[in-house]
């Protein structure tokens, strides 16, 4: 069984996300997530989970594949086992050997919008 | 005014000296008060709510979470606090979670009258302060604050948490946050027949539950039927006597 993290929201092995993808807190992704995601706090992207969403976030940890473009108003660190088909807007970047990334990379300050996670309440 | 609510459980002899010795406390503490025994053709929300209607400010359910899941159903929306003293070995989570010793010391946690605002589960407009548990589902989909949807790819457990305390894989539920918890326990197959579950977390204010079957689940240990569960945190709903040993 696995430990539990410093993540709030988890999503794990064994199941597929679909739809906007919001969360304020800090993220662990290690399952399959389609659509959208937008995450307020940190995110982490697990070797073995598939991505096929744009994202945005505060700083990103990625290890397994995203398809989309992904903007970090932070770091964003691509390890060795990542794989990114998209574009990448980060103020930090950091690249393991044997990282994938194919798709344009912008560093030029440029301020990411930051997602206001909207609760159900203000829905109704 | 207090008002006690006795299981029908708790009116077993092997518990009558007990219960002697916590009457006798209760009176010696000053907070003595009226007592009504539930019985298998007694409707218990009628009954505490006719009470609370005859000026019943203060409800404490003497027993276990399936009597404080009573109480708890009957005072919803009404202006009164609730208490509980636990008796028995068995359902008896919640006593603990909000730091309700055993036996005669409940009462003097009673009377020290430390008051937190709770949150309420609902579920299919039945109320729960602890978790819904539903096991093995299968072909399930999970909406989540209308915004996506959660699908497993195999049978698993679901569990709807609202005050739980922590586990291997999950931090406690905070029943103060304004939300619910729902952790999804999908088994992982692996080479060695070495049993792996990967556990999905994700807090929500709201969330809808559709399966292709029927599903049995228990909220607070009560049991329930269906295919479709509609979920809901209700902030704030409860005024609850919690002891210094609480764990949120």
């Amino acid at each position: 069984m696995a430990k539990s993290t410093a993540e709030e929201t988890i999503i794990a092995r064994g199941v597929r996300v679909e739809g906007d993808f919001k969360s304020q807190g800090a993220v662990l992704i290690e399952g399959e997530v389609a659509g959208n995601v937008q995450i307020a706090g940190d995110l982490r992207v697990g070797d073995e989970s598939k991505i096929h969403a744009d994202v945005v976030a505060q700083n990103a940890v990625v290890g397994g594949e995203v398809r989309g473009n992904i903007q970090v108003a932070g770091r964003l660190e691509l390890l060795s086992s990542a794989k990114m088909i998209g574009d990448v807007t980060a103020d930090v970047l950091s690249v393991q050997a044997g990282a994938l990334v194919n798709g344009k990379i912008t560093m030029d300050g440029r301020e990411v919008k930051m997602p206001k996670v909207e609760s159900s309440d203000d829905k109704e | 005014m207090y008002y006690y609510v006795y299981d029908e459980f708790v009116q077993d002899p092997k518990f009558e000296r007990e219960l002697s010795a916590i009457e006798t406390r209760l009176t010696d503490l000053g907070i003595a008060g009226k007592i009504a025994r539930l019985a298998l053709f007694r409707d218990p929300k009628e009954l505490i709510r006719d009470e609370i209607r005859k000026g019943a400010k203060t409800i404490v359910a003497i027993g276990n979470d399936l009597t404080l899941r009573k109480v708890i159903d009957a005072v919803a929306d009404r202006d009164v606090v609730v208490g509980m003293i636990p008796f028995g070995k068995d359902n008896n989570v919640i006593a603990d979670l909000i730091g309700m010793p055993g036996g005669v010391e409940s009462c003097d946690v009673l009377s020290a009258r430390i008051l937190q605002e709770l949150d309420l589960g609902m579920v299919n407009s039945r109320r729960f302060l602890h978790t819904v548990v539903m096991q093995n589902v299968s072909k399930v989909e999970i909406e989540c604050d209308r915004d996506f949807t959660i699908s497993p790819f195999r049978a698993c457990e679901i569990v709807v948490r609202n005050l739980a305390m922590p586990e291997d894989d999950v931090r406690a539920a905070d029943p103060t946050d304004g939300r619910l918890e729902v952790v999804v326990r999908v088994p992982q197959r692996s080479w060695f027949g070495a049993k792996k579950i990967a556990t999905t977390v994700v807090p929500v204010k709201r969330a809808v539950i559709r399966s292709a079957t029927n599903v049995a689940g228990a909220a607070d240990g009560e049991a329930f039927e269906g295919n479709e569960f509609i979920f809901e945190s209700l902030p704030r709903q409860v005024r609850v006597i919690t002891g210094r040993a609480r764990k949120f």
